[in-house]
């Protein structure tokens, strides 16, 4: 079965046939099994054996997405057949790169100040909201220049990660 | 052996079981303390009580003084171990054991004061002789001040809360349009560290290293146990530790040791205390702070001068003597700490919270796992993000990095996002391993801390995810289930838009 694998905008060309693997061309050999009772794989690949950790994507939904996090680094990969590929390429789904007009919370905390108001122009790198998390103060800042569309949490509010704090509308004075 | 008394550690985490460890070697019972959310967690366990001190948030915890003391009475224990953090430099705490009957495993409660207030620890320094940073000379109340005093120390200039510790309430300003923006931060955050808004300015040195020197005092020897080396910071939080200082030389550890002394000296110390310094490049060092208690990287100095700093309180504070030898000490051989923490390089290094799904710690010769993780912990955040500290030994600075490249390449969390990833890139660079540090270098180096994958893997990590997923696929049931239903109607629509054209 042949599979294309995008890594960080890369795209390798992966072909499984049993414990022989091609990618990009190049032919190796590589056995897949699970480490019982653990999280991790056990990756033979020309010889060397590895233990990954390596699951599904939490938010994969379904098929393809993968986390593998060798050597305490997180890696996500999407795994497509020829098919699948195909359909991407023609309905441009998959393609999420488009600017998001808000500022979402990265981490769980408690908002400690907002310092903006609705209809406020912002630069880039300007403070937007102060969130505490393990007791430290951690501003966010715009990370391009906006007007302030809408503020969504007060002061003392608990957030959740990707929870949205501000929204922008486009470029200052818009 | 029975043992003869029990000690209450007032802690969580990996200092609370390094603690408990240290108790049991010296034939002491440990008491442990826990909120609502430790109730599983490792230190309780290997504790021979524990006692329960209420919820979550440590302002109802680990922070609460009187369940703190009602816990140790209950208990039958006679000495309180406050570790790190918490309540580890609160006079208060001191006194109200003290007022308790109970011992405390510190300085006296008047070190503490004259200490924790870092205005008042400087001027106890230049009065017995150390160099201290030019600044504010106390509190700053209002931002005209601030701008004076700014003035006459000159800028770039760091405002720091009074009550400080942990790189909470500071900020350093480069010039006066940032003052009173930074006063506002750090004193906002001074009050929710220590419940104490007040900051002070003083001179930003440039480029200086961290070097701390480690003390101990018992009823009748005050000495030093050398440097500590710990430049590698971001936002003043330390991130490795080594011991001893490629910067030190036997000459400058003892005029460093000797002014820590003096220090210690003139507040009247007991037990195991740190002076933190700057160190200039030319050689000149400040006075920075003094912390009254147990340091997070006591390690590195435990493993090049061979004592047990945590054993040596509890002795001092039972009132016996240090077993450290007299006569000249030197360090032997070489000692690195890195803090394995919950921060996610991929998302700017911001705490990263889950349940340890696995865990697997670095051994073997030199390696050291001072960690209370386990599998089933859930790392929320309600306390610091620290997962563990590892620690290496070796005879000289090259084989100690070479040997925590080999032990980082063991570790494995799973579960939560760690600094793994930033370590190993760390410990591969060239100006890190050369020793060429300051208290800067991670600020000019963010791209070390930036989530980077190791581009020589990305062949091994496309055919693991190739086979997993070709392995997925054969095991699953060839009906129609999600998936197909989603690509089916990415063909209709794929369909309907090529009809469209």
């Amino acid at each position: 079965m042949k599979y294309f694998v995008t890594i960080d905008d890369r795209e390798l060309e992966v072909t499984v046939e049993g414990d022989r693997v091609t990618v990009d061309g190049t032919v190796v050999r590589a056995e897949l099994t699970a480490v019982p009772g653990t999280p991790l794989k056990q990756l033979t690949i020309d010889g060397k054996t590895l233990h990954w950790p390596m699951e599904r994507a939490p938010d994969g939904g379904g098929g393809g997405r993968w986390v593998v996090a060798p050597l305490g680094e997180s890696w996500d990969v999407e795994v497509l057949d020829e098919r699948a590929r195909h359909i991407r390429r023609l309905t441009g789904s998959g393609q999420r790169k488009s600017g998001e007009n808000v500022l979402k919370a990265p981490m769980p905390g408690l908002v400690v100040r907002v310092e903006v108001e609705p209809g406020q122009a912002v630069v880039a790198g300007q403070g937007i909201v102060v969130l505490e998390a393990m007791k430290m103060e951690n501003e966010l800042r715009a990370s391009a220049a906006a007007t302030v569309a809408a503020v969504r949490v007060v002061p003392g509010a608990t957030v959740e990660k990707g929870e949205v704090l501000v929204e922008y509308s486009l470029g200052p004075g818009a | 052996m029975r043992p003869v008394g029990r000690v209450l550690v007032a802690n969580r985490g990996e200092i609370a079981l390094r603690i408990i460890r240290a108790c049991h070697e010296e034939g002491l019972e440990a008491v442990a303390v826990y909120s609502s959310v430790d109730r599983g967690a490792q230190h309780v366990a290997q504790a021979d009580a524990a006692v329960a001190i209420g919820g979550a948030p440590a302002a109802e915890s680990y922070l609460v003084i009187d369940r703190l003391i009602a816990a140790a009475r209950s208990s039958g224990a006679e000495l309180i171990h406050p570790g790190y953090g918490f309540l580890a430099e609160r006079a208060e705490f001191a006194d109200a054991v003290a007022a308790a009957g109970l011992g405390y495993v510190g300085p006296p409660a008047s070190a503490i004061r004259a200490m924790g207030n870092k205005t008042e620890a400087r001027r106890w320094m230049a009065e017995a002789g150390v160099p201290v940073v030019p600044g504010s000379d106390g509190p700053v109340h209002d931002p005209a001040e601030a701008q004076r005093v700014a003035q006459r120390i000159g800028y770039p200039v760091m405002v720091k809360a009074v009550a400080g510790g942990g790189g909470k309430g500071m900020r350093v300003v480069a010039g006066p349009e940032e003052l009173a923006g930074a006063l506002q931060a750090a004193a906002s955050e001074a009050e929710k560290a220590f419940g104490d808004s007040s900051v002070y300015l003083e001179k930003f040195i440039e480029r200086p290293r961290h070097v701390e020197i480690q003390i101990l005092a018992d009823e009748h020897r005050t000495i030093h146990l050398g440097e500590r080396e710990c430049s590698v910071q971001r936002r003043h939080q330390k991130l490795v530790e080594e011991a001893p200082s490629v910067a030190v030389s036997p000459e400058l550890r003892a005029a460093m040791g000797k002014a820590a002394v003096a220090g210690a000296l003139a507040v009247g110390y007991r037990g195991a205390g740190t002076c933190e310094f700057l160190l200039a490049a030319d050689g000149s060092f400040y006075f920075l702070e003094m912390n009254t208690r147990i340091q997070v990287e006591h390690t590195v100095t435990e493993m090049v001068y061979g004592v047990d700093l945590v054993r040596e309180q509890l002795r001092i504070a039972r009132g016996q003597p240090m077993s450290v030898p007299s006569g000249p000490l030197a360090p032997h051989g070489w000692s690195i700490e890195c803090r394995i923490t919950s921060e996610d390089p991929s998302n700017e290094m911001l705490p990263s919270t889950g349940t340890v799904r696995y865990l697997r710690t670095p051994g073997g010769p030199g390696v050291r796992w001072d960690g209370a993780i386990q599998v089933g912990d859930e790392i929320t955040l309600y306390y610091d993000s620290l997962l563990g500290k590892l620690i290496v030994w070796a005879p000289d600075r090259e084989a100690a990095l070479g040997r925590m490249r080999r032990a980082l390449d063991e570790l494995i969390v799973v579960g939560v996002a760690t600094n793994q990833g930033f370590y190993r890139r760390l410990f591969q660079d060239e100006a890190f391993c050369r020793g060429d540090i300051d208290i800067q270098f991670l600020d000019r180096r963010q791209d070390l801390l930036a989530g980077v994958h190791d581009e020589s893997l990305i062949v091994t990590v496309a055919v693991a995810a190739a086979l997993a997923e070709d392995q997925a696929r054969r095991s699953r049931a060839p009906t129609v289930g999600a998936d197909g239903w989603r690509a089916r109607k990415a063909w209709l629509q794929a369909a309907r838009h090529e009809a469209l054209r």
